[in-house]
């Protein structure tokens, strides 16, 4: 296990859930490598404005040095783009214009480049694979997009690249079966029903806009496929890192051990899980009640809080000792206020530190 | 009676899960039979109220009150099975490899899927949902506005067949607003309310339909501002410091509540609640709902 969150590392993959703090806590590492003289770059999906603002990269997508930054180092951030992303890959993947046009043009393809579930995912990664092949960077910090689960976000480019490697498209290949192609496949396979039951289900026409659709797209397959293969390779080696964002909750909590054990499972390093926004930062639990002159209701409000966040505190702790075997964990407390300035994210890396150095 | 059906939305972590049970629990203790959904292939409410299995048939967690675990693909299975009514047959389909990875991917499908079994009740379609009441603990902001955006996709794009039909149906229940009611559920901090604005706008335009806005862990303190301040002359005791956090907790509240009554016509306000026991939260919370 390394000694920081990123020693000998080139790639950090921040993943997590939705909205316990990611794109947050990928700004503030990214700060944290570059005041100790690295080179960074942190690739945000859908900062709040703010935040945006603060990292010199609303209304842009293009690669920006952060505004105002005296680090030893450098750091730049950038906002993927999910939509142009997605269409700047088909037009490297498809070899002529006209196809590209067709499939601009295609309704389904419109879905599935900004709306299905997966496809951020896939730009995601492909960014991230753009800017690790330019060699321009000491260290990618890659934020990820609002999943229900961790580990949705490594499931979805396998499920799309599932698609070719399936052979969907050959399916579609020859709707009207001519050159056995869509029937004769069936066929051969001994599974016309499987077609009949499609057919009862949605109907000839929503197979024929689909055939239309995988028609067009088949001429990516191959380039898919090897950019599965680079991006895989990138995420499997010995310099990329992931780590989890979590918040509290017994079922989150769950979920992280869960996750820690798939993620070693698919050949990924875990090790290191932020359990973020724990306690308020005023909030000292060693310190006992101390029975205070104070108002009754007050006092009362005061006590209540600190049993409940007393109570939470045993369970982090059952926490940590589970996953002391995997990953070490690092608590974050929650700054009550907005973090959206250099000055908010230096003081949630510094704390940062300050649990590493535990 | 018809049945009704609450989905409830809003950004990652804000509390949609608590927010639909508790929904789900005061709604079966007014008597009516309630199911409880959630989404997906992973049940939540299976570690937090640490039940047994939750699966797609729905099984009791309380009087009145079932739960059950619906995605994509085990919602199109049943279709399946309804329309073609030969269990083997549709087995084959489901088991086909080339089939499964296309429908988990096709554009809109399982999100039709879901909706088509969500739906079933006021529609008459598919197997009899004795409920008087579904209540959706649905996806998060983005996959949300994709999941009611793919009806009117898959509509345009399949004007003829079943498809077609049955999403054209869909939609005619998700724009009944004596049958359907959405909730997003929102913190009072700025990014959540951001973007329970935009989703609330695209709840509107798509459907035309008016959501309504839960603020959820709201301070609720009834210690009179001046006590607070008089605690804070004490600012080396951990209650000094405590009574700052409350007053600038209360401030910073009250801004972002005058925020939201800017942008949402109906606002339910939920306490924070210092609780850690699951059923003994959402209990808590029902009488806010
Ligand atoms: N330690 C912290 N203390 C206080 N506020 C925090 C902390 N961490 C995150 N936040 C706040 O929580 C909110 C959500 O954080 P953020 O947007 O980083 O989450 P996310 O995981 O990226 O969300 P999404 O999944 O929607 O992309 C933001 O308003 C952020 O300022
Ligand atoms: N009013 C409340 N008072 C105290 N705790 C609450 C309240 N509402 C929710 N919580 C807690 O906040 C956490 C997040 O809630 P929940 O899991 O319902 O959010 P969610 O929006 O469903 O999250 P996800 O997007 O991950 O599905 C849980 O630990 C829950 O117990
Ligand atoms: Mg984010
Ligand atoms: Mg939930």
């Amino acid at each position: 296990m390394a000694n920081r969150i990123f020693d000998n590392t080139n790639v950090l993959v921040c993943v997590g859930s939705g909205g316990v703090g990611k794109t947050t806590v990928a700004a503030s590492i990214a700060i944290l490598a570059a005041k100790e003289g690295k080179k960074v770059l942190v690739l945000t999906i859908d900062p709040a404005k703010r935040l945006a603002q603060t990292l010199g990269i609303e209304g842009t997508n293009d690669v920006t040095r952060v505004p105002g930054q005296n680090f030893k180092g450098e750091l730049y951030a950038s906002v993927i783009d999910h939509k142009k992303t997605f269409d700047d890959f088909v037009e490297r993947a498809a070899q002529k214009s006209e196809a590209v046009r067709k499939i601009f043009d295609n309704s389904l393809y419109k879905q599935l480049s900004t709306n299905l579930s997966g496809s951020q995912e896939f730009t995601s990664l492909e960014k991230l694979y753009s800017c690790y092949e330019s060699k321009q960077y000491d260290l990618i910090i890659l934020d990820t997009p609002p999943t229900k689960h961790a580990l949705d976000f490594l499931k979805a480019p396998q499920k799309l690249s599932a698609l070719f490697t399936e052979g969907v498209a050959k399916w579609f290949r020859d709707p009207e079966g001519k050159k056995s192609g869509f029937f004769g496949h069936l066929i051969q396979a001994g599974t016309r029903q499987v077609l009949k039951v499609l057919e009862t289900l949605t109907g000839s026409q929503f197979i024929r806009e689909l055939g239309d659709f995988f028609l067009n797209i088949e001429q990516w397959q191959g380039k898919l496929l090897q950019r599965t293969i680079d991006v895989q390779r990138m995420l499997v080696a010995p310099t990329t890192r992931f780590f989890l964002v979590t918040s509290f909750d017994q079922a989150k909590l769950k979920e992280a051990e869960y996750f820690s054990r798939e993620i070693r499972k698919g050949g990924y390093q875990l090790d290191t899980v932020i359990l973020n926004r724990v306690f308020p930062h005023w909030l000292d639990l060693r310190v006992g009640y101390e029975g205070s002159t104070a108002e009754q209701d007050l006092a009362e409000l005061y006590s209540q809080m600190k049993s409940y966040y007393n109570q939470r505190d045993a369970i982090y702790r059952q926490f940590e000792t589970k996953m002391s075997q995997q990953a070490r964990v690092l608590r974050i407390p929650d700054l009550v206020k907005d973090i959206s300035d250099l000055a908010g994210l230096e003081e949630l890396s510094t704390l940062i530190r300050e649990q590493e150095t535990l | 009676m018809k049945q009704e059906i609450h989905f409830v939305t809003g950004k990652g972590g804000v509390g949609k899960s608590v927010i639909a049970a508790a929904l789900a629990l005061k709604l079966s203790m007014q008597g009516k039979n309630v199911l409880l959904v959630e989404l997906g292939d992973q049940s939540f409410f299976k570690d937090f109220f640490e039940l047994g299995e939750v699966g797609f048939q729905p099984r009791s967690i309380k009087p009145n009150l079932s739960l059950a675990l619906w995605s994509g693909e085990s919602c199109l299975r049943e279709y399946a099975q309804y329309l073609i009514k030969i269990e083997s047959l549709a087995k084959l389909f489901f088991d086909n490899a080339v089939m499964r990875a296309f429908i988990n991917i096709a554009p809109g499908l399982p999100e039709l899927a879901i909706l088509g079994k969500v739906t079933s009740g006021p529609r008459k379609y598919g197997p009899p949902m004795n409920f008087d009441a579904v209540v959706v603990d649905a996806f998060a902001t983005g996959h949300f506005k994709a999941l009611i955006q793919a009806p009117k996709g898959m509509a345009q794009a399949v004007q003829f067949g079943p498809m077609g039909e049955q999403s054209r149906s869909i939609i005619n229940v998700l724009k009944d607003e004596t049958i359907s009611k959405y909730h997003i559920v929102s913190l009072p901090e700025e990014l959540p309310l951001k973007e329970s604005a935009e989703l609330a706008a695209a709840i509107k335009e798509e459907l035309s339909v008016h959501p309504s806005l839960v603020l959820n862990k709201m301070l609720d303190v009834k210690v009179s501002r001046e006590t607070l301040q008089k605690e804070e002359q004490n600012s080396s005791s951990d209650l000094g410091k405590f009574a700052l956090y409350l007053e600038q907790q209360l401030d910073r509240q009250a801004e972002m509540f005058k925020q939201a009554q800017l942008q949402h016509d109906s606002i339910k306000q939920v306490p924070l609640i210092f609780e850690l026991d699951a059923w003994g939260l959402v209990e808590k919370i029902v009488e806010k709902v």
